[in-house]
């Protein structure tokens, strides 16, 4: 099939699928229950015993990327299953996973290119051939300017481009291209996602680690809930055994999530004292002299330091449970039985976003009070793990003359802004969108390229984050569904879901490494394509113009390519000005020539970097099986209905590095003086600021995950709001009781950044001074039919705050008032 | 072939024979126009009226056009079927205590009750036959493949072989053959009967429902059964006399009205004997369950109305202020649905999934159910058919006693 | 020929409901809040912030029980319900009237009406599906993430069920109403 079936024949056309068009029918409740009746139309499908076709893919439903087996009837993805070969997701799909089908069918998905027709922000659009649309980003329309024109009027600063890139694996082909630009202006995810933990981890031990909870006979988890927020293969190992079967669960969470119901204690800690708990049981252990000393005084820098520090600034547990409101005898038992139970013990680093502002020192924290117990690369323990080698794919970085440099604050050894110490190569997204609309920027940043990324749901402060996308004269918009923030696009460029198209090989190091691959299941429906196509067409079309505006601006670049006459030859029949052309198309061809990024297909890359490393055995089993790792065939056993072997245990990578931390020095770094000028703590420290406290009146307020949406990406899934219509505001019961709100009510939740409408859920697994709904809802994009208005929308109330040392969103240091509605 | 025709002919006779009035339109249209008979008549119109509306909607909308969920699948319907067969069975009873038991003084409503038997359980199908998903599947399977362990089997069978015995024994009694209606209305009676414990047997074999699990339910629908065609009783002569009854009615009346003492009472003994092992007993899923009811209103529109009522006016005017027992048999009627509705819903109360099955929604308490406009038209429906039934009956049939 | 069972090591369940998509999915239910064939319970914790009770808020995978001595398949006045050759409780959608009896009757809720057929629907083990086509194990055994659900063959003494329930302590729902489940919990 070339073009993507219509629904209409593609409702017609199988007899698998059962299509249901639930509707609503138009009778007064009393005909029946509203509630019920009120569903917008959905297709389930249905397997039959009839001859399908099984594709090996990879999820794209959250960030894990499980493996799944696609079940196709009739040209028709009426089934994913789990795929038991990958090692990391071990035979399973979560609820994501299984509808990822409604993602595919969703009749609100983006179906063709479309320009702004109407004013920015309002979602009108007219649909446009793709050959349009690309002429629309070089030469702009009479709504918006184009690239060539922004680009020729900045001389051609390729810094005037901003580059926005959600989680994904096509994530590297979307920086490719903005290397391949030459842009100096790159944010991604990260500043809302891992940042500050993966960094924090990396200066104190080298790595953001892995965890073996397989082999854990202890495990803190503290402000991470693997039963709701999943991730492969953590959440699978460690609640197998819980509940007195192999590992004790301390789950310390201001909420009491499923991971505490699943849990063997759990603690309700005050939001944001973490850092104190763990400075209370660093207390113990150094105090009580807990720790592993042959590991310490191996593997340790300014261990004294540390030590002495810990112990006279007296992070006692009595201090401790004033501070985070729990119990001074947990505290103690904690820190014992954790350290008994050392180096098969693991405070879980987890995965989630910043919180606190203290989040920085928190990770260090952790990360040394973990390795006090020798824990570190090791089985039972944090694990670094193996990783299979991959080709590269290389790409054609250009050399800009007259694009500026990344609009940061320079100094010595970091590159930060006047809020935060460091800028990593993700950038920290709302500093630099707070600079732009402060005009801070030492340049004009005029257009932007957004792929698969809404910054609009997922940016604390969405009024501020509107005024940004406003301000962008073109904005480009890559996606597959029409997000909240593809409304704020000029450009709309339809990529196909994650079904329809070959990504990137990948590989996924751990205990138990492999190589997986997504695999096309069905043609792209529609007119849609996948990025690399996408980026392709977009190249052929822009490469040649933006080149002719480089040599009009680029004084370097005219003296490389102006042939002189010494280059002559005597016996050359060519003219000079021959010749300057000649090397002019020598040097586009070399250097400037974007589309050879992307001129290969995803399949033929795929191969080139398995086959260069594997073999061709290798890229056959990707194509077949989506997964691939040395002995395959060997190792891989089926041991019973839920049991898997992937490597034999001598074969696991528990230990890679000796045991030792995978910083330069191979030690765990207690103390980072270098920070210290910056106005940072060198070592984890508690200040007054950092105490819970919330005004009268007010709720801190908690946003967070489960196990039923990702984020804004599945906001529209039928299957999905059939598990879960809404998100609803945690209050405490009798709180809630006080103020006459009951379950269902409406509550307006509002701080200094906004507001937002959203129903009430008052219970008793939240503290009375704390509130909390789920991420992901409130969409104000009216083509999402399922997501529109449905719910509230926590970044319209969150401020922006920014945690001081890597400049991420800070998600939980926001006060909110609630009102009844 | 001639015994064939012989036959064919003898029953075509036997037809031909059954003294039927000749009625028109006119004639149906002849009645006095008393205001309230004019009433009485719109409100039946307006009932047929909303049978049919009630139907449509059901043809166009399924079950969804009912507030019948998967927790609560019976709804008003079940209750309306219930309270008509119920009154069919009732009115079966007192019938039969003339011409099956030879009571000689209620020979005068044998026929009327007879035919009233006939009418009521008819809209009792005509009710259940838009709650049935598939009434015309159940026609076939119930015979080619009948679940003997099933008591909606037994009910649904034996209630079509009960209309049957009754239709035979009025043929009988309009013939004034009182030997065959006697044999046809003894059987019918026993067959009535094993129907209606069967009824209750639907709910009585419940073990999963402790409120309604157990011998009560049957045993104490053919009590309830028996208070109900009394009432009835009272009613159609009320109706039949205008209020104003003959020495020999009111003998009849007095001595079912002290019957009716006697029912209510030994009804109010079961009912309250009921709570008390409910209660006290302490049983789980029975216990709170039976707490529950005694804080609901309907149950107390069913004590009041059903048994208080009655009760206290039969045995204030030793059972001899009849036109009081009239007013009070309407109330009765009342009563006896909402003890209908009770049944229905009570034994679906308790969800027998208790826990959460999603995070957002309260805890499953108690299953909440209220009838939807549908069921609500299509149960007024089965009245006005009723009603109607028994007008034409009236016009085409002499329901008077013939034996003075 | 088989008599399957189901083997469930509730407390490794999270809720994280992957069980129940899978089964809309691989056997075509309306999407609706009354229409599922499988589910998983929860309850609200007990006590009061911050003494809460973790045991009380356990989750608990449920489905039909397809028990031995099914109410259901007694009180079905058609048959249409009915037991198969491996044991599976049935409803033969021909034959059913929806006279709703069932329903009532089932002590798990584990019984809907499908809009399709207007008639009732229940878990069969995904017997015109996955097992019909040779596979042996339910959609929601396969995607369970921390494996709650072992599925097999109670009459070979060699399965994985069979094992299990030889080697560990479990019970079953409402046992006391005489249903005799083929859904085994492990404590």
């Amino acid at each position: 099939m070339d073009v993507g079936i219509s629904r209409r024949r593609f409702l017609k056309g199988s007899a698998a699928l059962t299509v249901l068009g639930g509707g609503t029918i138009g009778l007064t409740p009393l005909l029946g229950n509203e509630e019920e009746h009120h569903e917008a139309a959905a297709i389930m499908t249905k397997t039959s015993t009839k001859e399908a076709k099984l594709v090996p893919t990879l999820c794209e439903m959250c960030v894990n990327k499980c493996a799944a087996i696609a079940r196709v009837e009739d040209g028709v993805v009426v089934k994913l299953d789990p795929n038991p070969l990958f090692p990391k997701s071990k035979n399973m799909l979560c609820p994501r996973g299984n509808a990822g089908i409604q993602a595919l069918y969703d009749t609100d998905r983006l179906k063709r290119p479309m320009i702004r027709t109407g004013e920015k922000g309002k979602g009108e659009f007219k649909e446009v051939s793709w050959e349009e649309a690309y002429d629309a980003i070089l030469n702009g329309t009479d709504k918006f300017p184009g690239m060539a024109k922004i680009l020729d009027e900045e001389e051609d600063n390729r810094s005037s481009f901003l580059f926005c890139a959600g989680e994904g694996m096509a994530e590297h082909t979307f920086k490719m291209f903005y290397e391949a630009f030459g842009s100096a202006n790159w944010l991604n995810h990260a500043s809302i996602c891992l940042q500050t933990v993966a960094s924090a981890y990396g200066v104190t031990m080298g790595a953001y680690p892995q965890v073996d909870f397989e082999n854990a006979e202890y495990v803190i988890m503290a402000g991470a809930n693997r039963a709701e927020a999943i991730v492969t293969p953590d959440t699978m190992d460690i609640f197998k055994r819980t509940k007195g079967r192999g590992t004790k669960l301390v789950c310390v969470d201001p909420r009491f999530t499923n991971t505490a119901a699943k849990a063997d204690k759990w603690l309700g800690i005050k939001p944001g004292t973490d850092l104190a708990f763990v400075l209370a049981l660093t207390y113990v252990t150094l105090d009580e002299e807990l720790y592993n000393k042959e590991y310490v005084a191996t593997h340790f820098n300014d261990f004294e330091l540390y030590r002495e520090h810990i112990l006279s600034k007296g992070y006692t547990p009595k201090w401790a449970a004033k501070i985070t409101g729990l119990k001074e005898s947990d505290i103690y038992e904690i820190a014992r039985e954790f350290m008994a139970h050392a180096p098969r013990a693991i405070y879980y680093p987890g995965r989630r976003s910043t919180f606190a502002k203290n989040d920085f020192q928190l990770r260090r924290a952790m990360a040394i009070f973990q390795a006090l117990g020798g824990g570190i690369d090791t089985k039972g323990g944090l694990v670094f793990g193996g990783k299979l080698a991959l080709g590269e794919h290389k790409g054609v970085v250009p050399m800009y003359y007259q694009a500026r440099e990344r609009a940061v604050n320079k100094n010595k050894q970091n590159d930060g802004y006047d809020h935060c110490v460091v800028v990593s190569g993700g950038g920290s997204w709302i500093a630099w969108r707070n600079r732009f609309l402060e005009n801070k920027m030492p340049y004009k940043v005029r257009g932007a390229f957004i792929y698969k990324h809404n910054p609009m749901q997922n940016m604390p402060n969405t009024e501020k984050t509107a005024q940004m996308l406003k301000k962008m004269e073109l904005v480009v918009a890559i996606d597959t569904m029409p997000s909240d923030t593809v409304m704020y696009a000029d450009v709309v460029l339809p990529e196909c879901t994650y079904l329809e198209r070959t990504d990137p090989v990948f590989s996924f190091g751990g205990v138990e490494p492999a190589i997986a691959q997504r695999n096309k299941v069905i043609e792209p429906m529609y007119d849609t394509k996948p990025l690399n196509e996408i980026l392709y067409g977009l190249t052929k079309k822009i490469s040649k113009p933006l080149f002719e505006i480089t040599k009009k601006h680029d004084m370097f670049l005219q003296d490389e390519i102006t042939a002189s006459e010494s280059e002559l030859d005597e016996n050359s029949t060519m003219t000079l000005a021959e010749l300057s052309k000649q090397k002019e198309e020598t040097m586009y061809a070399d250097e400037f020539d974007l589309t050879k990024v992307f001129e290969h297909s995803q399949e033929e890359v795929n191969e080139h970097m398995v086959a260069s490393k594997h073999g061709e055995e290798a890229v056959k089993k990707l194509k077949e099986h989506g997964i691939f790792y040395p002995n395959m065939d060997t190792y891989y056993k089926q041991l019973g209905e839920n049991e898997f072997q992937y490597y034999p245990e001598k074969e696991k990578s528990y230990s890679v590095n000796g045991g030792a931390p995978k910083t330069p020095t191979k030690k765990i770094e207690c103390n980072l003086a270098n920070l210290a000028s910056k106005g940072v703590d060198p070592m984890p420290t508690w200040r007054d600021e950092y105490n819970f406290k919330v005004p009268s009146g007010k709720f801190k307020l908690l946003t967070g995950r489960h196990a039923q949406f990702t984020q804004t990406g599945t906001s529209n899934n039928t299957a999905l709001h059939d598990l879960m219509h809404t998100n609803y505001i945690w209050i405490n019961e009798k709180v809630a009781k006080e103020q006459g709100i009951a379950f269902g009510d409406k509550v307006e939740v509002s701080s200094a950044s906004g507001k937002t409408i959203i129903r009430a859920y008052p219970t008793q697994k939240i503290a009375p001074d704390t509130v909390f709904f789920i991420h992901g809802f409130g969409e104000e994009s009216e083509r999402l039919t399922m997501a529109y208005k449905n719910g509230g929308c926590d970044n319209a109330v969150i401020e922006d705050n920014i945690e001081p040392v890597y400049g991420a969103a800070a998600m939980h240091e926001t006060n909110v008032e609630i009102r009844k509605v | 072939m001639e015994t064939v025709a012989k036959k064919s002919s003898a029953i075509k006779e036997f037809i031909r024979s059954i003294p039927i009035n000749k009625i028109g339109v006119k004639d149906l249209l002849n009645f006095e126009k008393s205001p309230l008979n004019l009433f009485l008549a719109a409100l039946t119109l307006v009932f047929l009226g909303l049978f049919v509306v009630g139907v449509l909607i059901y043809l166009l909308h399924g079950h969804h056009a009912y507030n019948v969920t998967r927790e609560h699948p019976w709804g008003l319907l079940i209750a309306v079927y219930i309270f008509f067969v119920v009154s069919s069975t009732g009115l079966c009873i007192v019938g039969s205590l003339g011409d099956v038991f030879g009571f000689k003084d209620y020979m005068a409503i044998s026929k009327r009750a007879i035919f009233g038997s006939i009418v009521t359980i008819v809209a009792g199908f005509a009710v259940i036959a838009f709650e049935i998903g598939h009434p015309v599947t159940m026609m076939i399977y119930n015979v080619l493949t009948p679940g003997l362990t099933s008591a909606i089997w037994w009910m649904g069978t034996l209630y079509g072989l009960y209309l049957t015995f009754m239709v035979i024994e009025f043929v009988f009694l309009l013939k004034n053959d009182m030997k065959s209606a006697k044999i046809f209305g003894l059987v019918g009676l026993l067959v009535g009967l094993a129907a209606h414990s069967n009824l209750g047997g639907v709910f009585g074999f419940l073990n999963a429902r402790t409120i309604s699990n157990g011998v009560f339910y049957p045993t104490y629908f053919i009590l309830t059964a028996f208070i109900t065609g009394v009432f009835i009783a009272y009613i159609m002569m009320g109706f039949r006399y205008k209020l104003s009854f003959s020495k020999e009615i009111q003998t009849m009346l007095n001595g079912l009205a002290k019957i009716q003492a006697l029912l209510i009472s030994i009804l109010i003994f079961f009912v309250t004997w009921k709570f008390l092992t409910d209660v006290y007993g302490g049983m789980p899923n029975r216990a709170e369950v039976a707490v529950h009811i005694l804080g609901s209103w309907t149950f107390w529109a069913e004590v009041i109305l059903a048994m208080l009522i009655p009760l206290v006016i039969i045995l204030a005017s030793k059972a001899s202020a009849y036109r009081a027992i009239f007013f009070a048999s309407l109330s009765g009627m009342v009563g006896i649905f909402f003890m209908r509705y009770n049944l229905v819903h009570d034994t679906q109360l308790k969800p027998l999934q208790e826990m959460k099955i999603r995070e957002y929604q309260l805890t499953p308490e108690w299953v909440h159910y209220f009838p939807s406009a549908t069921e609500i038209m299509i149960s007024l429906g089965g009245l006005g058919l009723c009603l109607t039934l028994y007008y034409v009956g009236t016009k085409l049939f002499s329901l008077d006693s013939d034996h003075h | 020929m088989a008599n399957y069972v189901m083997v469930l090591d509730y407390k490794n369940c999270i809720n994280c409901k992957a069980c129940e998509i899978a089964c809309k999915e691989e056997n075509g239910i309306l999407l609706g809040a009354d229409k599922h064939r499988i589910w998983v319970g929860s309850n609200n914790p007990k006590g009061e912030w911050p003494n809460l009770d973790i045991v009380s808020a356990s989750f608990l995978p449920s489905q039909c029980q397809q028990c031995e001595n099914a109410p259901c398949e007694d009180v079905c006045p058609t048959h249409a319900t009915y037991y198969d050759e491996n044991g599976v409780v049935q409803v033969d959608s021909d034959k059913c009237i929806l006279c709703s009896y069932c329903m009532v009757a089932c002590p798990y809720d584990a019984r809907y009406v499908d809009d399709r057929t207007t008639t009732v629907d229940k878990c069969t083990f995904c017997s015109d599906t996955r097992l019909a086509r040779g596979e042996v194990t339910t959609a929601c055994q396969n995607t369970c993430p921390t494996k709650v659900r072992t599925f097999g063959d109670i009459d070979d003494p060699d399965s994985e069920v069979s094992e299990l329930l030889r080697t560990r302590e479990h019970f079953s729902l409402k046992s006391n109403l005489g249903t005799k489940p083929k859904l085994f919990y492990l404590t």
